[in-house]
């Protein structure tokens, strides 16, 4: 204790008073050197300081064929880049003479680019050859300023182009990116058509970013909080679509030379096989920015290959929706398979309509199909009934948009009463007008989607689900994840249809207008037709499923200007059967199922 | 030493008007920070509106404190001390991990640090045991008790781990010994394990420097024989003892350490804060960028700048006027603690050495925050009182300057 007494209470709390006045005086120094003295160099460093966000653009996602073969994927192309604050203006030569441009090209990019910091690079030339940018690499001692990045752009497959239906993306436009700011920003590239722009959420993927520091003139000074603050890029889902890669390639080439378009379903799923608008375009003037020239010459072009025909181009069915008024007929009951119409040539109803071929004779429903023959047509629709008619039409998907998973889409004419009244007034029209529609001439006009999925339907009965290309998308484990869509059913009786099947089983089997479709081996139904065109040449239609008896594909066809529906569209439709079911279908089997089904064919015609 | 002319109005002789005003001035510059911090911020924006509500929970606590009978403050030693080495327990069980401490216990919606309070709850255990007319403190038997109290939650607290924690309860047991009336040769037993733990963070050279100048000591004491090897072997044990703690640390931990030694090692790295606190600081200049203003703060520089790292945004924001402010306040507080503690050393002894452990913990706080912001230590994760944003820390600040207030209410009675 006492050594304590010598260390008294007034030491002790002397010795804490000058502990923490020591301590305040050292904070007071320490604060006064940083925030006056040296106020300047922290200042600097502080304005020199800030983050920037550089946004990760993810992959998009792929697209698969029904087997899964890729169609679209993703390429690194190679952009070569100039950051003009260290760059020497004494290499333009050389770099003009290596990348193959004009003299003064390198010069002007730059000019155009002096608004921005000299520390942002430029880009010079996209899509540059891997031998050029090894001479980058190589050289990048004698290049300051030079550099290459790797950019990703769209890569299709070789063997087909199916344009239209995959579509392309384009810089977002000022209207898109108001409505999806919360995750567009300027620069970013949308799917503008097709698939690209039905299934954009899907295939866009999760924006990352990477936070640098930079200084007041917006260069890097190194990653912000060591990266800890970046979020990886999640590449876009793959989609998995239901076309077959044989069948579309087989499309492509059947439609060499023709405008047009087709469209191939599974009957049972709505699952689309082929899908082609005629003419197409090459899709990798799209991958990037497009040259204003391709722009020019495509929005020119007298025959539209920008047109998805597929569903954008409406006209007359002609013949091929001789089945639907047959379906009308015999289920609203005006006819029985076997009531007979006289075909003396033509009918004559306030005019001559006219037949082709000249006379018929006495037929029942199957064989005026196999014939095609007008008189019994026109007669038929008059029994029907427009509205009833057109009831039936409504119900086998047309007069509306069928729902196939590209956006744009025509919903085509279908009319009925209310249509004439609305167009002409309740007294501007006659029943005359209702004639043509037996024969599908007239007011009324259809998609080649809409004609497709109404063969679909007939080929199964009548049943099918929502036409669509994509299945669905592909989860971390390579496993399809599938979309759902919607059951359709037009609501007729088995027997109807087993009655008009019959007739268009005739139709390329028989005495019909399209033996140019027949497949060996394979029993095929269809039936042709032909829209008149008071612009030129008519076009050609032609519908048909195959195999007769079990079918797995169902095919619309239409060839623009080609005159006769079965002289250029049934061998087209008969390309891409063939070729879609010459995997799936054994000749041998097919040879046994040939002959039953000719059985089935001559009872029917007693 | 008292001058009882100064106090003459009815409310400064029962209320201490400095002490309660210059914590509610620094609470108050503290939610303006928060305010400043978190506003913008995309995930701590309701921060402030948190800190307000602690902070009426707070004062309710702070006069509860107050108006209590001080009397009570007798029972609390004990009990206190043992629920929160329990609590110590279990939050290495059930804790939540924040930044790789365990640190954080969740009841209901609200996280609670029991480091927060056991360094109450030891200050009160160390009162009491000091206070006793049988406490000789200069006997080792009674240091070592003393060191024991002291350290027990330490170790509990090293295996979350919290390093600053551990630094600051090691702070309060040697100036509660030091008041308490510890000799020189005490102070010297205390403090050298420090010194070699501190010296072993240079490597083996200055280990074994300060491990010879130690002996020599010893030496010059010329204490018994036995008694002078016991002390050296302590000594060479915290050394190894250190060196196994370094082992358990994070990887973050030792880059902390790593980095005090030589700043520049990773100027991206771990270093990044250090040198982003400063940056924010002395850019600040002498009138501060105005509030809402500062680029660092706003931009988001330094992470979490609400809770360790409040000070630059005073310092940003409100400059060389707003830093020195803020230290002026501190430095009345502390001295008027000290005032308090002297008031009752004569009458109360227990309640001397409890003004004296709360200030210790308040400025051992204090110290090491300011001097990780301004550069003059590593960083530590340790909040700054009464103004980094937390309902614990808060909490316990206002319940230690209710149990000074009452005290000081209570000053010219006899326990």
């Amino acid at each position: 204790m006492t050594q304590s007494k010598n260390f008294g209470t007034d030491f002790r709390k002397n010795v804490l008073f000058y502990i923490l006045t020591g301590f305040f005086i050292v904070l007071l120094s320490q604060l006064f050197r940083m925030q006056i003295i040296e106020h300047q160099t922290f200042d600097e460093k502080s304005a020199n300081n800030s983050i920037k966000g550089i946004v990760q653009t993810p992959l998009r996602g792929a697209f698969y064929d029904r087997n899964c073969k890729v169609l679209v994927s993703n390429k690194p192309s190679y952009t070569v880049i100039i950051t003009p604050y260290n760059y020497d203006h004494k290499l333009n030569n050389l770099l003009e003479t290596v990348l193959g441009v004009e003299p003064g090209y390198i010069e002007d990019v730059l000019q155009e680019n002096m608004i921005y910091s000299k520390y942002i690079p430029i880009r010079v030339q996209r899509d540059v050859s891997f031998p050029v940018i090894s001479w980058i690499e190589e050289n990048k001692e004698q290049l300051p300023g030079v550099n290459y990045m790797v950019e990703m752009e769209r890569s299709y497959s070789d063997s087909i182009v199916a344009s239209q239906m995959f579509g392309y993306t384009k810089e977002i436009s000022p209207k898109q990116l108001k409505e999806g700011k919360d995750y567009y920003e300027m620069g970013d590239f949308v799917g503008n058509n097709g698939i690209e722009k039905t299934y954009e959420k899907f295939l866009r993927g999760t924006k990352g970013v990477k936070y640098v520091l930079v200084d007041s003139h917006r260069k890097e000074n190194g990653r912000f909080n060591n990266g800890q603050n970046d979020r990886e890029s999640i590449k876009g889902n793959d989609l998995v679509l239901s076309i077959d890669e044989d069948a579309q390639k087989a499309a492509e080439r059947g439609f060499k030379g023709f405008k047009g378009a087709l469209v191939a379903i599974e009957p049972q799923t709505g699952e689309i096989l082929a899908f082609v608008s005629s003419p197409q375009y090459d899709l990798n003037n799209f991958t990037t920015v497009t040259p204003r020239e391709v722009w020019k010459n495509l929005n020119t072009d007298p025959d539209k290959p920008l047109l998805n025909r597929t569903t954008m181009s409406a006209y007359p069915p002609g013949s091929t929706f001789k089945v639907l008024g047959a379906i009308a007929g015999l289920e609203s009951g005006v006819i029985t398979p076997q009531s007979i119409i006289n075909c003396p040539g033509g009918f004559y109803f306030g005019r001559f309509f006219k037949c082709h071929g000249g006379a018929h004779g006495a037929l029942n429903v199957e064989h005026a199909i196999e014939k095609s023959c007008n008189t019994f047509f026109y007669q038929l629709i008059l029994r029907v009934g427009l509205d009833r008619w057109a009831d039936y039409a409504r119900r086998f998907g047309f007069g509306k948009k069928t729902g196939v998973d590209i956006s744009e889409e025509s919903r085509g004419i279908l009319p009925s009463t209310e249509y004439y009244n609305k167009r002409y007034g309740p007294k501007g029209w006659t029943l005359g007008f209702v004639v043509s529609l037996g024969i599908g001439q007239g007011e009324l006009s259809v998609t080649p989607m809409q004609l497709a999925q109404y063969v679909a339907m007939i080929a199964n009965n009548g049943r099918t689900k929502r036409p669509h290309i994509v299945k669905g998308i592909l989860d971390e484990n390579k496993k399809i994840v599938p979309f759902h869509f919607d059951d359709i059913d037009a609501h007729v009786s088995q027997k109807t249809m087993d009655i008009v099947k019959h007739g268009m089983f005739l139709v390329v089997n028989g005495a019909g207008t399209a033996g140019n479709a027949k497949i060996p081996g394979i029993n095929v139904a269809g039936k042709t037709g032909t829209a008149q065109n008071p612009h030129g040449k008519d076009h050609a239609w032609f519908m048909g499923f195959a195999p007769f008896e079990n079918p797995k594909i169902a095919v619309a066809v239409l060839v623009e200007n080609a005159g006769f529906g079965a002289t250029w569209a049934a061998p087209i439709a008969k390309s891409v059967m063939t070729a879609y079911l010459n995997k799936t279908h054994k000749p041998v089997e097919q040879k046994e199922k040939n002959n039953e089904g000719k059985i089935v064919a001559a009872s029917i015609k007693n | 030493m008292l001058r009882r002319s100064r106090i003459n109005y009815q409310l400064e002789d029962k209320f201490d008007v400095i002490l309660f005003f210059s914590a509610m001035f620094l609470v108050v510059i503290g939610l303006l920070a928060i305010y400043s911090s978190t506003v913008n911020h995309p995930t701590a924006s309701g921060n402030f509106q948190k800190q307000v509500f602690w902070l009426c929970i707070s004062l309710c606590l702070f006069f509860a404190t107050y108006f209590a009978n001080p009397r009570l403050l007798n029972y609390v030693p004990i009990p206190a001390y043992l629920i929160t080495l329990l609590f110590l327990v279990a939050v290495l069980v059930i804790g939540r991990k924040v930044y790789g401490q365990r640190c954080w216990i969740d009841i209901g919606p609200f996280g609670f640090q029991p480091s927060e309070f056991s360094k109450v709850a030891t200050v009160f255990l160390l009162s009491f045991f000091l206070s006793r007319e049988k406490t000789d403190i200069n006997t080792i038997k009674d240091i070592a008790i003393a060191m024991a109290i002291g350290l027990i939650p330490v170790g509990l607290i090293l295996l979350e781990p919290d390093m600053g924690s551990a630094l600051i309860f090691f702070s309060i047991t040697l100036v509660m010994l030091f008041w308490k009336g510890l000799d020189i040769f005490g102070i010297f037993v205390v403090l050298s394990p420090g010194l070699v733990v501190f010296a072993s963070m240079f490597g083996m050279g200055p280990f074994i420097a300060v491990l010879v100048l130690i002996l020599l000591i010893l030496f010059y004491f010329r204490k018994n024989l036995f008694l002078s090897a016991s002390i050296f072997v302590m000594n060479l044990a915290a050394g190894f003892f250190f060196d196994a703690v370094y082992k358990v640390l994070s990887p973050h931990q030792k880059k902390l350490i790593e980095t005090f030694v030589d700043p520049n090692s990773d100027p991206l790295g771990s270093g990044y804060n250090a040198i982003q606190v400063k940056v924010a600081i002395g850019s600040g200049g002498f009138l501060g960028k105005g509030f809402m203003h500062g680029n660092q703060t706003q931009l988001r520089f330094i992470p979490e700048q609400w809770t360790d790292f409040i000070f630059c945004v005073v310092g940003e924001e409100f400059g060389f006027i707003g830093t020195v402010i803020t230290i002026s306040l501190f430095l009345a507080l502390f001295t008027r603690l000290l005032k308090i503690a002297s008031f009752a050393k004569e009458k109360n002894e227990y309640h001397s050495l409890l003004v004296v452990g709360i200030l210790s913990i308040l400025f051992a706080h204090f110290a090491v925050n300011i001097s990780m912001n301004v550069g003059l230590l590593p960083i530590i994760g340790i909040p700054l009182p009464y103004m980094s944003y937390g309902g614990s820390s808060l909490m316990v600040n206002l319940f230690m300057l209710g149990v000074a207030a009452n005290i000081y209410k209570n000053r010219k009675q006899h326990a």
